[in-house]
């Protein structure tokens, strides 16, 4: 038996051997490769693919190689690599992580390079932008942006006889239809929250703190501002929905959204156009988000921009990295990703391009609303680095009042607090 | 205590025909089993949930609460699961890494476990203390330092060893403290005895060790080989840490393919999982006789 | 001869060391360096974005002992395990030893456990998630058709903790049983017969001769359920991420949040070093009452 052991090791070990002396190491002279990791899978990561193949190929001197890794946790993989001297040269990276991979001595700030006309840095959306910007410095170009609106089931609001929404929809017609919509004993809601207290249920919360007028942070970021009257009427509604009515769903899983809405078991749901693609078993529409009764926030909404972030590894491989970067976000690139995948167009030229817009409604229905809806995008997350610890607080102080066991003001009053010292902090 | 044993059958035969007075509603299997069926079911719960998962359409797994019985069983799923990356490769990555782990593993594993049970040395509580210590602290914390000292064997050892490589997967997992500690504990119960006869015989440690205690420990030793394969192949975190090129990756990175930002492929991912699943299984359903003890009539009773 | 009884000679010295240095070189390297390398970022203060490392001294392990969550972390810690490692112990050694006596089909339930073990924590975790569900779970579905409400369990600051408890308890069965049935080869048929024939009923059988024996084997499984238990985080993680508003944030998930939510490496690893120090003397005085228990 030993023996017979020993055999099954020093063939495992012939083998590795062997297979690991073939893998590649680049060659000193030859085309500058460049590594991208993204988190691009099906529709997306074919038609990824297939741009950067049609890169290299205009593009002999450059070899650009893609690796898949799952957008959750690249973060971990990004930090690891860069204290371990092996980063990336670029990478896909959420862009409320921005204001901390800012402090990344590697990170390139491409402040400099995007000042130069060909990029056409204007045609990006003005909350990408935003997003991409930590101060002075410029962490990323953008790569996707999305928002948030209504989407509703059409079948459930005909068989209830309650009129679907509309442009000029207020949080009480909201309210009112999902209190109609709703009857728990069967399992039915009219709407659905994703409630587990992180930045996936802030961030669906902060479209309503600007529509009702509040905002995240006083001017110069040194202080809370959501425990504002305008914060606490808009946590207020989310009570009301949620303790009152309860014709609200609170989803702790953060992915039920989707599948209790395919199955006809909640009426609307605010999501972005990600979701539209797996509603495949019902009939659905899109609407803007409603306003506040008496405010000016009008029907805004939040987005939330992604971006490609390049890193320094030596002058060569940097200078392709950012040519492959700007090549990638060019108008035409842009169009021609839209249109294959089905994700919103990050640059104004090609979303207001009537041609694309139809198009993309051919193949998802709903899609051309959530374009013209980037309009309503008028505010951005804070891009500071303590915006981590500033969500943490107030997503608990929301779950907290959807969860009955705080009161909107008190909740927001002491988030506000957690807040604070945490901004005074660094 | 003797390792020497009747067949079990006997026992519970004999169980059966115990004392007239308790005239027991015999069936015609043992009771235990009603037990135990419902058990497995629960504890299996999972499997079964994501056998189905994997004949289902992809809309069929977009609904909640989930669907329990597919229209019509999707095989195609695996076929395209399979297609869907290079699981070819990430089988051989996997397999390569896994049983270079397991044999280091017995390997070194009995040899300090033995030291541990059986031999009082200088230092041992210590050494022990130190070894088993490196269970007491969170991988996630000790990763970076991990991956610094992999990369340091990488710069300055050998290539393939290094960051990106599959050698990078088995270094630091060639020997854990789980095993000696496993290892030890079992071999405590070998009975004394044989080792002290062996030794007045002249029998070295080694000797011992091998033909006496090893022997002994089928049981134990097979335990720990089917829960390090175990381990070494479901491993994700730090072979995503450490792997960024595709021909170096392992199974698990492979299934991350299904899983994106806002939705996951669950019919392909659980094809896919059920498939990475199948080699485990036969190769445990296969070694399944060295988990019984051998029945090896030593001569000496308890 | 060299007795096994005496004082700890020379050439036993060296053959212990022998045998055991491979273990203490891989180990030493892969396993204490590191460990070594996270006590000095403990003392730091890093984010894990930029290079530099100031010194910071304990300033790291002040703020733990002022931080509420912590104290939280470490309540949940403590309740979770004093209720699985028991549970899982009790659940795999019943269904061990259940097995045990099937012979006919042990190996299709030895089979079922391992495979069991297995299944990743996040199919696990939606399993129950689904099961669990206030709305369209199987339990609730249960406890409905027998009269009693809908309980919101995951989704419950009181309760959440208690389903993660079972949960693990349910993962970590396969693992128990793994282990007991490798302990029960080991319990001699004759001892039994013996009893037998006095007239000793199963169950006094079992308490009186198997249980004593699988004596290594039970503190195999105390320290190792242990030492897991006080390090949960990946069930945590595919289920609850630590809420319901704190109620599962149990120490090495707040640890991890920290560092990689809130970029502050060096007080996750204070942390860790602070939860290593009470795991290892945890597991000393397990190793203690073991020895204390096998000498009566």
């Amino acid at each position: 038996m030993t023996r017979s052991r020993l055999c099954i090791a020093l063939v495992a070990i012939l083998a590795f051997v062997l297979t690991a002396c073939g893998g590649g190491g680049s060659s000193p002279s030859g085309p500058t490769e460049i590594a991208v990791w993204h988190g691009y899978q099906d529709t997306e990561g074919e038609v990824f693919k297939g741009l950067v193949a049609q890169y290299n190929k205009d593009h002999p001197d450059v070899k650009v190689s893609e690796l898949y890794s799952s957008n959750d946790l690249v973060l971990q993989k990004v930090l690891t690599a860069v204290r371990g001297g092996s980063a990336p040269d670029v990478a896909y990276m959420f862009g409320s992580w921005s204001p901390n991979i800012a402090q990344i001595p590697q990170v390139v700030d491409m402040a400099d390079e995007v000042k130069n006309p060909d990029w056409k840095w204007d045609d990006f959306y003005p909350a990408e932008r935003e997003a991409a910007t930590v101060g002075d410095k410029i962490v990323g170009v953008p790569a996707l942006v999305d928002n948030l609106a209504i989407v509703y089931n059409e079948k459930l609001f005909a068989d209830a006889g309650v009129a679907p929404p509309t442009k000029d929809w207020t949080w009480d017609d909201f309210r009112a239809a999902a209190a109609k919509l709703a009857d728990p004993t069967k399992g039915q809601y009219g709407w659905l929250i994703p409630a587990d207290g992180s930045e996936d249920t802030v961030w669906h919360y902060l479209p309503m703190l600007w529509e009702a007028g509040g905002d995240i942070l006083n001017s110069d970021d040194t202080k809370a501002a959501f425990n504002s009257p305008e914060g606490v009427k808009a946590v207020t509604v989310l009570q009301q929905m949620a303790v009152n009515d309860k014709s609200v769903y609170l989803d702790t899983t953060n992915e039920n959204g989707p599948k209790l809405m395919n199955s006809g078991k909640v009426a609307m749901l605010i999501t972005g156009p990600w979701d539209l693609s797996q509603l495949s078993d019902i009939s659905y529409g899109v609407q803007v988000m409603p306003t506040f009764a008496g405010s000016n926030g009008g029907h805004q909404t939040i987005a939330g921009p992604d971006n490609w972030v390049v890193f320094d590894n030596g002058d060569a491989k940097k200078k392709a990295a950012v040519d492959f970067v700007k090549w990638l976000s060019a108008p035409e690139q842009v169009k021609a990703f839209s249109l294959g995948t089905g994700d919103l167009p990050i640059r104004t030229s090609v979303g207001q391009d009537q041609s694309v817009l139809t198009k993309l409604n051919e193949n998802v229905p709903g899609t051309s609303t959530f374009v013209e809806n980037l309009s309503n995008v008028k505010k951005v997350r804070p891009t500071v680095q303590q915006y981590p610890d500033v969500s943490e607080a107030l997503g608990q102080a929301i779950v907290s009042v959807m969860l009955g066991k705080e009161q909107p003001e008190a909740a927001l009053n002491s988030a506000a607090t957690a807040a604070d010292t945490a901004l005074a902090e660094k | 205590m003797t390792t020497t044993e009747l067949p079990p059958t006997e026992t519970v035969a004999r169980e059966a025909s115990s004392p007239p007075r308790e005239r027991k509603f015999r069936l015609p299997f043992s009771p235990w089993h009603l037990v135990l069926i419902p058990m497995t079911f629960v504890l299996i719960l999972p499997l079964l949930w994501m056998l189905v998962t994997s004949l289902e359409t992809e809309s069929e797994t977009n609904r909640f609460p989930p669907v329990l019985l597919p229209e019509r069983p999707r095989f195609e799923n695996y076929t395209e699961a399979w297609a869907a990356a290079p699981f070819g490769h990430f089988f051989l990555n996997s397999a390569m890494v896994t049983v270079v782990v397991l044999i280091s593993n017995l390997v070194v594993c009995s040899l300090a476990g033995y030291a541990f049970a059986r031999i009082r040395f200088l230092g041992r509580g210590a050494l022990f203390v130190t070894l088993m210590a490196t269970l007491m602290v969170p991988f996630q914390v000790t990763m970076i330092p991990v991956f610094l000292i992999v990369k340091w064997f990488g710069d300055n050892v050998w290539e393939g060893l290094g960051i990106d490589h599959i050698g990078a997967l088995m270094l630091p997992n060639l020997a854990t403290a789980f095993g000696i500690f496993f290892l030890r504990q079992f071999f405590q119960t070998v009975p004394v005895e044989l080792e002290e006869a062996a030794r007045v015989d002249g029998t070295s440690r080694l000797g011992v060790l091998f033909k006496i205690v090893l022997p002994l420990s089928l049981p134990a030793m097979s335990t720990l080989a089917a829960l390090t394969v175990l381990t070494s192949w479901n491993d994700f975190l730090w072979p995503l840490i450490v792997i960024t090129s595709q021909d170096q990756m392992t199974i698990p990175l492979g299934l991350s393919y299904f899983q994106g930002a806002h939705r996951v492929k669950w019919p392909l991912l659980m094809a896919a999982n059920v498939m990475s699943l199948l080699p485990m299984l036969l190769v445990f359903i296969g070694a399944q006789r060295y988990f019984v003890q051998s029945v090896a009539s030593t001569g000496i009773k308890g | 001869m060299p007795s096994l009884l005496g004082r700890l000679s020379r050439t036993d010295t060296a053959a212990g060391w022998a045998l055991a240095s491979p273990a203490a070189v891989l180990i030493g390297i892969f396993g204490l360096l590191p460990v070594l390398m996270s006590l000095q970022l403990s003392f730091q203060q890093s984010d894990l974005l930029r290079p530099q490392t100031p010194w910071v001294g304990l300033a790291n392990y002040r703020k733990l002992a002022e931080d509420p969550v912590f104290v939280e972390a470490i309540k949940h810690t403590i309740v979770y395990t004093a209720l699985f490692v028991p549970g899982t112990m009790l659940v795999g050694l019943f269904v061990a030893a259940a097995m045990n006596r099937s012979v006919r089909f042990i190996s299709v339930y030895r089979t079922a456990a391992y495979i069991t073990m297995a299944v990743s924590t996040i199919s696990q975790g939606i399993i129950f998630l689904w099961l669990t569900d206030r709305d369209y779970g199987l339990v609730n579905a249960g406890l409905n058709a027998v009269g009693i409400s809908s309980q919101p369990f995951l989704a419950s600051p009181s309760q959440a903790l208690y389903v993660i408890v079972a949960m693990t308890i349910w993962g970590w069965t396969g693992f128990s049983v793994i282990v007991y049935l490798a302990a029960l080869q080991g319990v001699p048929a004759e001892l039994h017969e013996a009893a037998m024939i006095d007239g000793a009923s199963a169950f006094t059988r079992f308490r009186t001769i198997t249980v004593p024996l699988l004596g290594p084997a039970n503190l195999f499984l105390l320290v190792w359920l242990t030492i897991n238990a006080l390090q949960l985080f990946d069930e945590v993680y595919a289920t609850t991420r630590g809420g319901p508003l704190r109620a599962t944030t149990v120490i090495v998930y707040y640890l991890w949040d920290r560092a990689f939510v809130h970029f502050d490496a060096g007080y996750a690893a204070a942390m860790a070093y602070a939860l290593f120090v009470v795991i290892l003397i945890i597991t000393a005085v397990q190793f203690r009452l073991a020895r204390k228990h096998v000498q009566n």
